[in-house]
């Protein structure tokens, strides 16, 4: 390998390199600072950049292997995350103005995890304001652009993590999914995301957005680089007393065991918040087709109408956001973009019965969702975003009001959030590009603790295609 | 939502919001708010009411996920 090659390397094969010692890790981290140096004006990914203290920190990793400790298979590889993930000591700003100079009192596990797996970290990534909003804006940090093409947005709320990923100025990010914010920036900047079971990942010493509906997950450039992160970040965690025990099984090893005779079912949604761009229906089908022709049985699926799942979703989030933020919003309410303070305020609202009869629908949402679109299939193939990217411009509901920008951004969420609700794994690939250049993005559904087969089955499908393969210039 | 029911969600949010949550807003947002609301709560009501009986107890849903887990 090249230095200059080495940014645009997927995370496995500079893992593979660096344990191989054919390259070090203050190689591949001086490849993505100076990645990093080119993108970072055209995107706005990172809110803060650790230049010297990974120098440091890959120094020390290529040390330790050079004394035959190795700490695993992420061991010296660059990655940088998104602002919410908590440092103890260090700045944490959530994407917002309230706590741009706030320093974190813990660690957050995940992060912890990835210390211990021998990850160097390259700083820290921009993201919505308190991770609510879709499309990747925020007012205070200045929003974040797409790689593909900077007019357009990146999706959120883990902006920064679907940019700097897409652009190959790290290769890995963890982001945070309560509505798709994982899921939504993977497919629009042409990158992987995986959203697994509720209770997979630990939480802990993360900004919540919905206690019950955030999900933490890896943003990856392939399908084996995620299975490799999820592997690490994934397991019970005594912090987070939601987390799963079930042991996390060895993602990457199953992910060779092909799609034929597995069974997929294919929802090409019209009647959801936003319908289905003939443009994006087709590249779901393509993809379907691809998967069809390494064997797998695809047979079209109906989804069940998400209207009340939806509904139950945004009642979570409202009341509990509306808990969690009360006391900024009573004391210092014009620190907060519009947009982001509005869409809390009926938490205020929504009678207490209500909010526990949203949790308790939850089981019920599940069992129907289980029995009907998921019956006899091993997962469900629809689109992650039903239409092509818009603009930062159109989107931008601090300067653009009305109902239809309202309702286009909405739109974003209409396939993702239900997925939230039911808790179930969801893994976000790329499959191809619309018509003004930018990435189009599939998604595989699965039953819980499934996400293997999601990762099976997003390999299989990266073996036999290219799009992910692509680097924006 | 005919204008005389909207003016009474809106009191009602109005009252919540001055009586129960000391907060104060504008007659316009307060108006937004009840509308707001009512899609939210009307949704939930109705989806409960078909669903739900005494003994579903919201801790489920992580069994049900454990339970219903391929793995």
């Amino acid at each position: 390998m090249r230095n200059d090659d080495l940014a645009l390397e997927d995370l496995t094969a500079i893992a593979d390199a660096i344990a191989a010692r054919r390259i070090t890790s203050v190689e591949a981290t001086e490849a993505c600072l100076a990645r990093i140096e080119a993108w970072q004006p055209r995107t706005n990914a990172f809110l803060r950049i650790y230049r010297d203290k990974a120098l440091a920190q890959a120094k020390a990793m290529d040390a330790e292997l050079a004394a035959g400790k190795s700490r695993g298979p992420l061991h010296g590889v660059p990655m940088a995350h998104k602002d919410m993930y908590y440092r103890k000591g260090e700045l944490s700003t959530g994407g917002s103005a309230i706590r741009r100079d706030w320093r974190a009192p813990v660690t957050a596990t995940v992060l912890g995890k990835l210390d211990a797996a021998g990850v160097v970290e390259l700083g820290f990534l921009n993201m919505a304001e308190f991770a609510a909003g879709p499309t990747g804006h925020n007012v205070h940090h200045g929003h974040c652009r797409n790689p593909w093409d900077q007019t357009r947005v990146t999706g959120g709320s883990s902006s920064g993590s679907g940019a700097s990923v897409g652009a190959r100025m790290v290769y890995g990010a963890l982001g945070s999914d309560t509505g798709g914010s994982i899921r939504l920036p993977a497919a629009a900047c042409g990158v992987v995301g995986m959203k697994a079971t509720y209770g997979r990942v630990s939480r802990a010493g993360a900004v919540a957005r919905s206690w019950s509906l955030d999900h933490v997950g890896p943003l990856t450039r392939t399908v084996r680089d995620n299975a490799r992160m999820l592997g690490v970040i994934a397991g019970h965690d005594p912090d987070d007393s939601t987390t799963s025990d079930k042991p996390v099984p060895d993602y990457e090893a199953l992910l060779e065991g092909g799609v034929a005779g597995l069974r997929i079912g294919l929802a090409l949604p019209n009647d959801g918040p936003a319908p289905l761009d003939a443009q994006i229906g087709a590249a779901i089908q393509a993809a379907a087709d691809a998967l069809g022709r390494l064997g797998a049985k695809v047979s079209t699926v109906t989804l069940p109408d998400f209207t009340a799942l939806y509904r139950a979703a945004e009642v979570m989030v409202k009341c509990e956001a509306a808990a969690m933020h009360r006391p900024w919003m009573e004391k210092t309410p014009e620190l907060y973009a519009n947009q982001v303070r509005t869409r809390m305020e009926a938490g205020f609202f929504i009678p207490a019965t209500q909010y526990i009869d949203a949790l308790r629908l939850r089981t019920h949402f599940v069992t129907e969702f289980l029995s009907t679109a998921m019956d006899g299939v091993d997962a469900v193939l629809l689109p992650a975003i039903p239409f092509p990217l818009p603009t930062i411009e159109e989107t931008d509901t601090e300067t653009k009001g009305g109902p239809a920008v309202l309702k286009m951004v909405a739109g974003f969420t209409g396939l993702t959030r239900p997925f939230n609700t039911l808790g179930i794994p969801a893994l976000s690939v790329p499959c191809g590009f619309d018509s003004n250049g930018a990435p189009i993005g599939l998604q595989l559904v699965g039953r819980p603790f499934d996400e293997a087969m999601l990762y099976r089955i997003g390999h299989a499908y990266q073996g036999a295609t290219e799009h992910h393969l692509k680097v924006p210039v | 939502m005919d204008d005389k029911r909207m003016h009474e969600k809106t009191k009602t949010v109005a009252g919540i919001a001055a009586g129960l949550q000391g907060m104060t807003y504008d007659d316009k947002r307060l108006a937004e708010l009840a509308a707001e609301v009512e899609i939210l709560n009307d949704a939930v009501r109705k989806a409960a009411a078909q669903r739900l009986s005494f003994d579903d107890d919201p801790a489920a849903f992580a069994s049900i996920l454990a339970k219903e887990a391929r793995t």
